[in-house]
């Protein structure tokens, strides 16, 4: 299987072609987490557990770029949205914008930035405060932030409402008697005023019907042309992020599973999680190259984030799991300039591998033991970019394979 | 930024709100306001307690105008042996020098106490139904939008106020505030309005504050509060101009239904002793006119009519009130 290693990786250790793709990062992640309480009932509320809703993630989001965010409900897309505009606080981790540190920022602090990082939310129906008018609505961050004089913010309001595509002489309604499709305009107007340097647009179009879907994230791409916006862009599935990331992280139960750039998603899926969302995005071009994906489906339910599997999270719903999958996590490694995936078996549909690829990195055995002697790499597994070298697919499992089965002798009694 | 239009949007047509017609939006609550004037029970319930108000506003006007004196009697002129008064009713008929009557015993004229005892009424349950209200407001934004562990301390007073049996207190505070402040003749007055509105509103601002706590618990959540803050609007702006217009519907419903009740709490608070002294109030002479029941009813039925129709329009007002502000009823 050739097409599994990229072409031009050398054996152990390539240099990256297109390093100039991103560009300088505006928000860097690095290793963040968010641990909700779980507090017992009564009078003496004691902690008895924590909700790991975001537990160690890393990427960053170019400027003027955008990420895609994807999982399935309850994976913490959304704790992760709210951490980066700081409506939490993370329980630990860095987040960096344009190189400093907001991880940390008190609310006073955080004041200034609050221009440069907005955010557009998921129900068009709750984010507009009903009892206000669209002209209060779009007017209140430059009212708060004073951008324009008070006796300009009205006509600077109607600008923003015809940027939007929405008529401008409808400032003094309210949210109710606007459609869905146009309370998110309105959503959307009101975090483009303050000209943010980057939009974290939680799942903007999942509560649309599809017809109206479409229209909104061609507003969104325009715009983010226009005025140069990075985008964190949270959605469910894969279909709607493919027409506006270049680059789509995967996420399960709190974790990053695959990182990569579109094509490398959608065409050579890495991770069994991944496979398993694409096979439920229809898809045209792969119909017409006569590829027809088979559909996967997944057992089970999403595991509770107080009391996730040990191991690999997705072990419970993933029929490549093996002893090993229970017993180590899986790190999440970069095997292609822009590929990072965590799987111990990971390899493209249909030709994954049979025996775990993580050994080396890992320096255990193929049942998860540690083998004497073998330490883990020294790998940065929580750099949030991609990093300029990296080891393919194809040296990860020629070494690990050297770990494998014959070293029973050497585990330590 | 520089501003065009990015695009023409093809859901702009199909998307237009119906009423295209009409620009100018119309808030939840100026349908409210539209709905309950084109109800016609409400708007004759407001024309009486509008008449109420007058009556209590003016009150010294409208007793020169009919010629008549607030506690003016010299119980030796205007009273018989038998301490009934010596015109007007019960012994003689009608009389335009004293409209309603004299007050056996002190010869007082009972219009002029009558429209003096409007105000009291009127003064009394506006000021505890303001007091209450401001009270359960912000509590009850304090403790939904805190949460952590000043709720709960929030939460429990408020669990403990409500299960102190009211009148038990009632008559329990009020003479001890009476007593230990109300010296002499003057202070006695203060002391004695003040024990009321502080029993009366003391004790009724738990209700609103836990339905308010309770809204605010769930608009927490909502994704406008959220978008407040990332915006960065302080906290103070998030109660007062974010939350707070959304929970007008419970305060006009504590509103409304604490009006009557405190005018209603009034009579009967002073029926047991607990009130005004040395102003004129419909519970006092209400207090006074039961022992002359048998004898004088007309002396009793001036107060009892004026309660009566004041709290009968209040509640059916406050009935129409509740339902056009209800959000099940709004279009
Ligand atoms: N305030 C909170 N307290 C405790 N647990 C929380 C809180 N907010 C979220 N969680 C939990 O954290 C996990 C991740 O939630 P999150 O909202 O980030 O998921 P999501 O990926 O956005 O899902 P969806 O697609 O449904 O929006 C969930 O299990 C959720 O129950
Ligand atoms: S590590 Fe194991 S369980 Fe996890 S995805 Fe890969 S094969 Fe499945
Ligand atoms: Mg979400």
């Amino acid at each position: 299987m050739s097409s599994m290693t990229h072409s031009g990786a050398q054996p152990q250790v390539a240099t990256a072609p297109n390093t100039d793709r991103g560009g300088e990062p505006v928000l860097e992640v690095t290793n963040l987490r968010k641990y909700f309480p779980v507090k017992s009932s009564g009078v003496v509320r004691r902690t008895i557990g924590q909700v790991q809703a975001v537990d160690g993630i890393s990427f960053q989001v170019p400027k003027g770029g955008s990420l895609g965010l994807v999982g399935e409900s309850g994976c913490g897309k959304s704790t992760t949205g709210r951490l980066i505009t700081r409506l939490w606080d993370p329980t630990s981790g860095s987040m960096k914008f344009e190189g400093r540190e907001i991880g940390n920022l008190s609310n006073r602090q955080m004041l200034p930035l609050r221009k440069e990082i907005q955010m557009i939310f998921q129900d068009p129906y709750s984010s507009l405060n009903p009892r206000h008018t669209v002209g209060s609505i779009v007017g209140t961050p430059l009212r708060v932030h004073q951008v324009v004089p008070d006796r300009q913010r009205l006509d600077r309001v109607k600008e923003l409402l015809e940027v939007v595509g929405l008529n401008p002489e409808h400032y003094n309604r309210y949210p109710n008697e606007f459609s869905g499709g146009q309370r998110q305009r309105i959503g959307i107007a009101r975090a483009l005023a303050l000209q943010p340097k980057l939009l974290v647009a939680d799942e903007p179009v999942s509560a649309l019907d599809v017809s109206i879907q479409a229209q909104v994230v061609n507003l969104l791409q325009d715009l983010q042309r226009e005025f140069d916006i990075a985008f964190l862009f949270i959605a469910h599935d894969l279909a709607v992020v493919r027409h506006f990331c270049p680059d789509v992280a995967v996420m399960y139960l709190g974790k990053i599973v695959e990182i990569t750039d579109r094509e490398t998603l959608y065409l050579r899926p890495h991770h069994p999680y991944t496979q398993a969302l694409l096979s439920a995005v229809p898809d045209v071009k792969q119909a017409a190259i006569g590829g027809r994906r088979e559909r996967i489906r997944l057992e089970g339910d999403v595991p509770s984030p107080v009391n996730p599997p040990s191991g690999c999270r997705f072990r419970t719903r993933c029929w490549m799991a093996q002893d090993i999958c229970a017993k180590q996590e899986p790190p999440l490694l970069q095997i292609g300039p822009r590929h990072k995936v965590a799987c111990h078996f990971a390899g493209e549909h249909g030709a994954m591998p049979t025996s775990p690829i993580t050994l080396d990195a890992l320096g255990v055995d193929q049942n998860g033991d540690h083998v004497s002697g073998e330490t883990k790499s020294a790998e940065d597994l929580n750099a949030p970019g991609f990093a300029d070298t990296w080891t393919d697919l194809e040296s990860h499992k020629k070494s690990s394979e050297r770990l494998v089965g014959d070293h029973i002798a050497d585990r330590p009694q | 930024m520089g501003i065009g239009p990015t695009e023409t949007v093809a859901d702009h047509a199909a998307d237009t709100p119906a009423t295209a017609q009409e620009i100018a939006g119309r808030s939840p609550t100026k349908i409210a306001l539209d709905r309950l004037r084109s109800d016609k029970i409400a708007m004759i319930c407001l024309g009486i307690v509008v008449l109420f108000v007058l009556i209590a506003i003016f009150a010294p006007l409208l007793t020169r105008l009919f010629g008549v004196e607030l506690r003016g009697g010299v119980p030796i002129e205007d009273t018989k042996a038998d301490s009934f008064p010596i015109i007007g009713p019960p012994d003689y008929g009608f009389t335009w020098e004293a409209p309603f009557g004299l007050a056996p015993t002190t010869g007082d004229d009972n219009l002029a106490e009558w429209f003096y005892g409007a105000r009291t009424s009127l003064f009394v349950a506006t000021v505890a139904t303001l007091v209450s209200t401001v009270i359960g407001i912000i509590v009850g934004l304090l403790a939904g939008f805190s949460r952590g562990w000043l709720d709960r301390v929030i939460t429990f007073f408020i669990d403990v106020f409500l299960s102190l049996p009211f009148i038990l207190v009632a008559l329990a505070l009020s003479p001890i505030i009476v007593s230990r402040f109300g010296a002499d003749a003057a202070s006695l007055e203060r002391w004695s309005m003040f024990s009321l509105l502080f029993v009366l509103s003391a004790l009724t601002w738990m209700t609103l504050a836990r339905l308010i706590r309770g809204e605010v618990l769930s608009l927490r959540e909502r994704e406008f509060v959220q978008a407040a803050r990332v915006i960065g609007v302080p906290t103070r702006s998030i109660l007062f101009r974010e939350l707070l217009p959304n929970i007008i519907a419970p305060i006009v419903v504590s509103i409304s239904l604490g009006l009557p009740t405190f005018v209603t709490a009034e009579a009967g608070l002073a029926y047991l002793g607990i009130g005004v002294a040395g102003i004129p109030s419909w519970g006092q002479t209400v207090n006074r006119a039961v022992d002359y029941f048998s004898t004088y009813p007309v002396y009793l039925y001036a107060p009892v009519i004026g309660i009566t129709v004041l709290v009968i329009a209040l509640n059916l007002l406050g009935d129409a009130v509740r339902d056009a502000f209800d959000p099940k009823t709004r279009r």
